[in-house]
């Protein structure tokens, strides 16, 4: 477990606090966050803090394209009056949102353990020092 | 085990994963109808079978909940319960009761039922999951009464832990809101209205205090986290679904002919519903992640994670995709609603259950702490089994539900006629009835579970 004080800890909530917000409640707006938290601290000499800081950056980044593409995808190969194209999407985002949600709760859960986390499937690799 | 009164609980529990048995064939049996209208007909009808399953559920659930009670309240108490001898009587007391009334679903037609129990004395059957005979819900209350009487005794008497006090404030609610079940009025309105008083009130509302409850127990117990930190996530979990459950009642009040502020307080407060469980979630992985020791009963972690996660998307997620009353105006009472149903119901209730009792089965056996290493992986297998095919099962009613909706409410003049929906739609009833008979198999291993690995030594706590 990486050495950690209270203050990086703090930071790691607050990284995943906002990841969440970008799922849940502020789209974009809490994600703009996180990008400016993320050119501020991505050098900050705690472990704990640059693994949250880049797991939720990027999980957002990643998992943001994933939804908007492939809903994209189905609706310019399905059109927008096919019920089967309409049971795609709500299924789709569905499940890959509420996926997102569950990885930030344990996300979240790591964080105030203060231990470092990888968001399984899209999470990047954790840097050697963890 | 510290108390010998605990023991109580087993039969309990036993009793509680027969019934299960029970619920899911006839679950099976209904899947097939879906798709096989005639198939045991005219021995087993669809509604017949629905009441059986549905009830069957609620029956195995209070078992549950009850053995939870009489094996967690005397340890968290510190003392003996207060008459072993009352919770055996009422265990018979209330088996009897369940299988008669199961019975008389199957053997005699329902309105017959309702004649030879004098149901027009006070009459109260024919609403869903409150089918049971009148006669036999005098009996549920006195079951309760006696039941909360030996708890609140208990805890009297002993140690209070806010583990403890939650558990009975929500065991409380459970018997107060079921009185509403014998309130019926003529008024078709006022008949639905408190009719959710008593199904919604207590799945959200009342119940959760209950899995918050002995979810913070069983994390307690397998994770040696400080009391006081469990307690203070316990405080603000229940509040918020107090908070949230109470008003989001009126997400049932859109369409029943209550007053139109209930389309505001309704979507409102009953979107708000899923941060309690959400914030479970976040509870039990995060204690986890604390946790002070090891524990050997891997499976029984397994559980209560699994039903942190399973209750937030199936009442969390699934809920709040048809609560906002613009949505529900299209899928009210569609396969979305059914989705949505399975789902909460096993991740919340289901698995919290089945957490208690395999933590504290393999004590009740006689086991020290956990079960052989082999049982615990059967068991694990049966987590998954039935934990996937619960996920499948909701996606392929979601997936009906949808088409449902679209083509039977969403397009316009060229909507389509119910059945003619249901014949299009019938692929997802095979699939849905696959993933049922997956289900089973999960309890049927998860069943073996408990003959396995028995004469092999208890699990090594994990360095
Ligand atoms: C632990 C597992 C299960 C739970 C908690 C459960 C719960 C429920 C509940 C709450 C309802 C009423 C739904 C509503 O009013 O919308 C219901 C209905 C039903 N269940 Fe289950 N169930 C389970 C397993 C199964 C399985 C394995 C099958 C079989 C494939 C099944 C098939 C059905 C069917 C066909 C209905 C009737 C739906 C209708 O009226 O259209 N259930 N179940
Ligand atoms: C563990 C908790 C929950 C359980 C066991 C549960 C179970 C159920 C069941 C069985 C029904 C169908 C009732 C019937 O008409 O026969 C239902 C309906 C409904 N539930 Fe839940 N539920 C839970 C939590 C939630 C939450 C948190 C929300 C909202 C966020 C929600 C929103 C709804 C709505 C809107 C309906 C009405 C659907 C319709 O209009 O047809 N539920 N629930
Ligand atoms: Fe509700």
């Amino acid at each position: 477990m990486p050495h950690s004080d209270n203050k990086s800890t703090a930071l790691a909530i607050r990284f995943e606090v906002l990841y969440l917000l970008n799922l849940l409640l502020l789209p974009g707006i809490a994600f703009l966050i996180l990008a400016w938290f993320y050119l501020k601290y991505k050098n900050h000499s705690s472990s704990l803090v640059r693994s949250h800081l880049q797991q939720t950056f990027f999980t957002s980044l990643i998992g943001g394209a994933l939804i908007v593409l492939v809903i994209a995808l189905l609706f310019v190969f399905g059109g927008f009056s096919s019920s089967y194209i309409w049971m795609w999407i709500i299924l789709y985002f569905t499940l890959a949102h509420s996926t997102l949600v569950v990885f930030g709760a344990l996300g979240l859960a790591k964080a105030m353990s203060s231990q470092s986390w990888r968001y399984p499937i899209i999470g990047l690799p954790l840097p050697k020092d963890n | 085990m510290k108390y010998t009164s605990q023991m109580v609980a087993k039969p309990y529990f036993i009793a509680a994963i027969a019934l299960f048995v029970g619920q899911i064939l006839f679950g099976v049996i209904m899947g097939m109808q879906y798709v096989v209208g005639d198939f045991l007909f005219p021995e087993i009808p669809f509604n017949v079978a629905r009441m059986v399953h549905t009830n069957l559920l609620i029956v195995w659930l209070l078992f549950g909940f009850m053995g939870a009670a009489y094996y967690m309240v005397p340890d968290e108490a510190e003392t003996e319960l207060h008459s072993p001898l009352l919770a055996k009587v009422m265990f018979w007391i209330f088996l009897a009761a369940g299988v008669v009334t199961i019975l008389g679903y199957l053997l005699v037609p329902y309105a017959t039922l309702a004649e030879i129990t004098m149901n027009d004395l006070l009459p109260t059957m024919g609403r869903e999951f409150l089918e049971q005979p009148t006669i036999i819900k005098i009996g549920i209350v006195v079951v309760a009464l006696a039941f909360l009487f030996n708890i609140g005794m208990t805890i009297l008497k002993g140690r209070k832990t806010v583990i403890n006090l939650v558990l009975m404030i929500g065991l409380v609610g459970l018997a107060v809101f079921f009185l509403f079940a014998f309130y019926n009025p003529d008024n078709i309105v006022l008949d639905k209205m408190f009719w959710w008083f008593v199904v919604h009130l207590w799945v959200e509302g009342v119940w959760e205090l209950i899995l918050g409850s002995l979810l913070a127990y069983v994390l307690i117990k397998t994770t040696g986290v400080d009391r006081e930190v469990i307690e203070k996530w316990l405080y603000v979990i229940i509040a918020m679904a107090l908070i949230t459950g109470l008003i989001g009642t009126g997400h049932h009040f859109f369409w029943i002919g209550t007053p139109g502020y209930w389309q505001w307080w309704g979507s409102i407060f009953s979107a708000l519903e899923p941060i309690p469980f959400f914030m479970m979630t976040i509870f039990a992985f995060n204690m986890v992640n604390k946790r002070r020791r090891q524990h050997p009963n891997k499976a029984a972690v397994l559980w209560a994670l699994g039903c942190s996660v399973m209750a937030f998307l199936g009442a969390g997620v699934w809920g709040f995709m048809h609560t906002l009353s613009f949505v529900n105006y299209y899928t009210h009472g569609s396969q979305i609603t059914a989705a949505h149903g399975h789902m909460a119901f096993y991740g919340a209730y289901v698995m919290i259950v089945l957490a208690i009792i395999s933590y504290a089965m393999p004590m009740l056996n006689g086991r020290k702490a956990a079960n052989s290493m082999k049982a615990q992986i059967v068991e694990m297998w049966s987590f998954w089994l039935m934990t996937i095919s619960m996920v499948f099962i909701t996606l392929f009613l979601t997936a009906a539900g949808i088409l449902q909706v679209y083509l039977q409410r969403m397009n316009g003049d060229a909507s389509l006629p119910f059945m003619v929906v249901q014949d299009k739609i019938e692929i997802f009833y095979w699939m849905r009835e696959g993933a049922g008979i997956i289900f089973l198999i999960g309890l049927i291993v998860y069943i073996a579970s408990f003959f396995v690995g028995r004469d092999q030594p208890e699990a090594e706590m994990p360095k």
